[in-house]
Parts: C-alpha cells; structure tokens; sequence
C-alpha cells in the first residue's frame, strides 16, 4: 500500500526505494539509541515492515507508526519527536499542548514543560544552587540541635571514616546469615510441595493412572515462597553523615543477599546507585560510589528528591511486592508539600513504606523536624535505624507478609 | 468505529490498522478510564466476532489461563472402563480434546471460523512467570500441552494487552507487541464521546461537564477522572435532570467523578465554585 510521495519527497525526505528506506530508518534507530531510547533491531524490523502498510507521504501517520512499531515508551515521546523531526526534516507537527499537559499533572510549577529528561540531575542541581533560599524564612522550629545540616550543596566528596573497617565485617557476616530468613513471603501462585496444604488434582490424576486409577497418594500443593522486593532511598546529605556509610552497607549486603534491591542515593538530587554496584565487598563499591556520585554530603532536599523519585522511577522500580525503604533523619527545608505528594504516589504503588530514621536511637526523640511530621501520617511504619540490632529488627518486616496495619 | 461510538484518534487506528496488518499483539497503555478495554471490545463489534476476554491478576496461572482437565469425567470413564486395571488403553482417550476445558487462551487459538479478538487486560496485574508464559503464546500462537501435543492457532487471534502500568511490563513480552500509548482526548473529542455515548444529555451541559473534567485533570489529583468517570458523571447529571450545571448539583454527584478521598477533601465549595466559573457556567 506504499504510495509514492511524489512531489513533496524533496522536503520530507522520505525515500522511495525500499533499500534506502532501510538505511534512513537504521539510522534514525541509531540516533534514538544514541539519546537513549531503548531500540532494538527487532524493533527496526516491525518498524521496516509496519512502512509498508501505511501512507508514508504523510509525515504525521509515518511518525505514529513509528511511534508504534518501535514501542517508543511514553516517557521517550519528547525525544522521539525531536529527532523525527530533525531527521525525517517534516514540518514540526508534535503535539506540545497535550504533552505538557500531562507530563504537568501532580507536579510542582517548575518542572512542567518540555524540557528534556536526561539531564534531570543537572537541572535540578542547578536549581539547588540557583535558588538559594531565603535566609530570613520562617522555620517551625529550631533543628539546631542536630548534626551539620548544610542549607546547599557543596560538591564535596569525602571519605567514609566514621565506622571502622571491623565493624561493617561483622555486619555483612551477620546479614549474609540473616538473608535466608528474609525470603520467606509466600506468594499467590502455588507449587508442588510434598506437604502442602492444597491438593494438586493434575499431579494427582497422573499419578492414580500407575495404580489403575486409585488415588493411592495425594500430590500437594503450596504458596510458593517469593523473594521479597526492596527499593532503599537512602539520605547521603550533611546531616546523615555519620550513618549514610553504615546504612549503604546495609543496603548493599541487602543486594548480595536477595538480588531484588534497587538502591537510590538522594540530597539535593537523586542519584541511582544500582548500575554502579557490582558484586564484590561492600567497601570497594562505597568508595567508588564516593568517587562517582556527585553531591556526597551536601543537604537536603527530601521533597523534591522524592518527587523526582515518583515521576523518574516509579512505575519501573515498584510494584505491589515492593518495600520502599527511605533512610532518612527527616532534616529538611524544601517544601513538605511536595513530600507528602511523592510519599503519596509511592505508598499507592508499594506494598509499604518503611522509614528508617537513625535519630531514633535517642529515646528522647520525637519526630519534630518539619519534613518527618509531615511524613509521618503517608509512611507504614517509622522505625528507628542507629545500630546493628535496630536493621535486624527491620528484616522480618522486609520478609513477612504484613499487611498495612491502618488500611486495607 | 465511529458508529460503535468509539471516538478514535488517528494514532490508535493507525495503530490497530498496523496491528491487524502486521498480525502483531497490541499493547495498550494510558491512565485509568482513557478506554484500554473499550476498545477491545468496541474492535470485536466492528469486526463481528467473538471477544475473549482474560483478566489478569497475581497467581493467575496455565489452570485458569489456558486449559484444564476435566477430572470428574475423566475418573468417571476409569471407572466405567472395568478392564482390572489396565489402563493404557484408556489413558489416550481421557487425555483427549474431550476431556479437556478450554480456558480463555486455548479458545482464542482454537476457534475455527474466524479470527476472535483476545482481550488481555491488566497484564500488569498478572505476576512475571505468567508474563513468560505469554511469550509463547503471542509469538507463535501455539500452546504445548505435554499429554495433547503443540496446538497451533487456526485464526490468528487479533491480541490487545492493556496495562495500567503499575509496573513495567518486561521487554521480551514488550518487543512481541505493537505499542499504543492513549492520551486523554482532547476537549473536542471528550464532548463528542459524552454526546455519543450518553443520550439526553444538552449541548451546553456536555461541554460543561468536559470543561469541568479537563480542568481537573490539570490539577495534581489523586486519581485524575478518566474518560469513564465524564461519562457516569453525565449519565448522573442526566438522571437527576440537570440541564446546567450548578453547585448543589455538583456537591451531589462529585462522587462520580472523584474518586478518592484526598481529592474530595481538596474540592470543598470554594473549589467547586472556582471550577464551576472555568466552565463557564456562572
């Protein structure tokens, strides 16, 4: 059904010969591929052969099917459109008003618009430094009393010192035990089991044929058992300094253990820590993310941190078996609006959310800062998080199948 | 589609005119209430055949999914079968096509006269294991049963996957499907759904309504309304006989259209007031 452009095949560009459309379409593959849209040469097959079907004098019906046949994720629309644009030389025919009003939906002001994804860290760590806060705003309440809160990012990478080399040992050691405890929540499917609660009357029938057609044994059937699912938003900035280190460890002997663990850094930005670790001691995987994550130590900027959390990575990370972890004082400035918003949308999506706070180990505290108060009331459960017994404490949370106290 | 009151932009039939062409599954995403299931079903009208539809959830597996013996009357003809306990014989023929239940996935393949289309919705629900079960099944539209052998389809089925996305659907099963993201639609499109699809319903009340709704949407809600929730909406402003709308009216059937206690609370008067004015009916 391929019609011949005709006359407008000079502006578009679009070739008429088959070979050459092959060539045009592996190159504007390879320019999505270079932006980061995930193309495969399968995709550029359908891609090739879905042409063939439609009119492709028509630059808006060629971009749809395009759109289609490489299964363009919705979050990649902008980049698409960019570079179809730039490569099949059409006039510009995107669709700016509906895409903003989307990509805008349960976002602060500043994000809306057509701004492209990737360089989301940098952008909002300019915003971080460009927009200093005013010195003069009114806060709740003193957090004077706390640990180095640093109001901006300072850039600083700086060694991890504060536990020694023996007591994160000891640690991995004891988690590495404590793993096989963790993976014990049952799941909805059932598996053969030979003393399981449910009979298994396809098992079963097969095996009676042996015996004539008596049902001499039963087979059984199980809930089988699920590894548990944990997605940690870990807090690096100033005032965690003491305990990021300790709780990372944790996080990362987590990962050796179950596998299933998505770990995010955040401060005045969100950075994720899962492609940089490898397997390996935990030490060695600290300080080449001291060395490659930007902002170590800086403040912070829980809301927004968490909102870019809930936009970026949400619908790929967590799911209905998820635990989000957020290991987190609570010690922040930005707008609470924006983390009761993320805490919101994360909590909807997640089987729980646990908030670890490590100043808890004081038993005078309470949970004051303006950014746990307003926590308080969207996450599961609040537990404290300052010593080795406090996470061995949080680990049959991660594995039980409890449900959430309040609803449901 | 038109006449099946299905108002379809042209990214989705391009998309659907592909997915026939090409003989590829389709998988549909978008926000919940944007027409994900309608236009399965609104696809088999138009085509005049047979829906199967096969809703998704965790657990659901080959049992519910694909096919299942039938065990009653499978040990009633071992029993009727009085041979002193040989069974070779009998084994061929309770595990034959007569003994066997077809569950949705099985019937899509199976049917003889024409082409159905298979509806499976909510694939984001079902767990990873079903997900990989699929794989088979829409690549090459057969099904292995180990006692019958490999059933291939004698119509390829036409396969609409929906997802609400409550967690990524995983490449190996995304790379099998056609892709469709649908958008809410825009105000000219929502009036014409809301006139189509609800009968009696004036003209300065559709547009109303639709102003309403895409007002909302642009707000940070909970649970934005979909295509689906203007619809109860007008069919409730209908049946309560309103032809404009109004403040008490709106108080009264906000139920319809908001759906969470959160964005309730954050629509008190002053809000229905203010939204009332963007509609233009003050």
């Amino acid at each position: 059904m391929r019609t011949d452009p005709g006359p407008r095949s000079q502006e578009t560009a679009v070739p008429t010969d088959g070979a050459d459309l092959v060539v045009h379409l592996a190159r504007f593959a390879g320019e999505l591929r270079q932006r980061g849209v995930p193309v495969s040469l399968g995709d550029q097959i359908d891609a090739a052969v879905a042409l063939r079907f439609i009119d492709i004098a028509d630059p808006e019906e060629v971009r749809i099917s395009l759109r289609t046949a490489l299964k363009v994720p919705r979050r990649w629309w902008t980049v698409f459109d960019a570079s179809f644009d730039a490569m099949w030389r059409s006039a510009a025919r995107t669709a700016p008003e509906r895409r903003r009003r989307r990509h805008g939906r349960s976002l602060p002001q500043r994000w809306r618009g057509d701004e492209p994804r990737v360089p989301l860290l940098m952008r909002i760590r300019r915003q971080a430094d460009a927009a200093e806060r005013p010195s003069g705003a009114p806060r709740e309440e003193t957090e004077s009393g706390c640990p180095g809160y640093s109001p901006r990012a300072l850039l600083r990478r700086k060694a991890f010192d504060e536990c020694t080399k023996e007591d994160l040992l000891e640690m991995e050691r004891l988690l590495g035990q404590l793993a096989r405890r963790i993976a014990t929540r049952r799941s909805r499917r059932l598996a053969p089991s030979p003393k399981g609660a449910f009979i298994d009357l396809r098992r079963c029938f097969r095996r009676s044929l042996a015996h004539g057609g008596e049902w001499v044994d039963l087979a059984r059937r199980a809930r089988a058992v699920e590894l548990p699912h944990v997605v940690a938003l870990c807090d690096t900035s100033g005032s965690m300094d003491a305990h990021s280190r300790f709780l990372l460890t944790f996080l990362l002997s987590l990962r050796a253990a179950v596998r299933r663990v998505e770990i995010f850094a955040f401060n005045t930005s969100l950075t994720r820590l899962t492609p940089w670790i490898t397997s390996g001691n935990a030490t060695a995987t600290l300080e080449r993310l001291a060395r490659n994550v930007e902002d170590w130590s800086g403040g912070t900027r829980i809301g927004e941190c968490l909102l870019t959390f809930a936009d970026e990575y949400l619908p790929g990370t967590v799911g209905p078996d998820s635990t989000v972890l957020i290991l987190s004082d609570g010690l922040d400035r930005g707008d609470t609006e924006s983390l009761e918003v993320a805490l919101l949308a994360v909590r909807r999506r997640a089987r729980q959310v646990v908030w670890l706070n490590p100043l808890m180990g004081d038993p005078r505290y309470r949970p004051e800062a303006r950014g746990m108060r307003a926590a308080l009331p969207h996450v599961d459960r609040l537990v404290p998080a300052h010593d080795l017994e406090s996470l061995e404490a949080l680990l049959p949370l991660l594995a039980g199948r409890c449900g959430r106290p309040d609803t449901n | 589609m038109r006449d099946r009151k299905y108002i379809a932009e042209p990214a989705i039939t391009t998309a659907i005119h592909l997915a026939r062409s090409m003989g590829k599954p389709l998988l549909v995403e978008g926000d919940a209430g944007v027409g994900k299931t309608e236009l399965a079903k609104v696809m088999a009208a138009v085509l005049d055949t047979e829906l199967i539809r096969l809703q998704c959830y965790e657990g659901l597996d080959t049992h519910t999914a694909l096919y299942e013996w039938n065990y009653q009357k499978q040990l009633l003809r071992l029993r009727m079968s009085d041979d002193g306990g040989r069974t070779e014989g009998v084994e061929e023929v309770i595990f034959g096509r007569d003994y066997l239940l077809e569950r949705p996935l099985l019937r899509a393949i199976t049917r003889v006269d024409q082409a159905p289309v298979l509806l499976v919705d909510e694939i984001d629900r079902s767990d990873e294991a079903f997900e990989a079960f699929l794989l088979e099944l829409l690549s090459d539209f057969q099904v292995t049963i180990p006692e019958l052998g490999t059933i291939r389809a004698t119509h390829r089925p036409l396969v609409v996957l929906t997802s609400n996305r409550t967690r990524e659907i995983g490449d190996a099963l995304r790379r099998r499907c056609l892709y469709l993201y649908i958008e809410h639609p825009s105000f000219a499109k929502e009036v014409e759904i809301v006139r189509s699809k609800v009968p009696g319903v004036s003209e300065a009340l559709a547009d109303e309504i639709t102003r309403v709704v895409q007002e909302l949407r642009g707000r940070r809600l909970m649970k934005p309304p979909g295509v689906a929730e203007t619809l109860d909406w007008a069919r409730a402003l209908v049946t309560l006989h309103y032809d404009r709308l109004d403040p008490a009216g709106v108080a009264e059937t906000l139920g319809c259209l908001v759906k969470d206690w959160y964005d309730m609370r954050e629509l008190d008067a002053g809000e229905i007031d203010a939204l009332l004015s963007v509609a233009g009916a003050r």
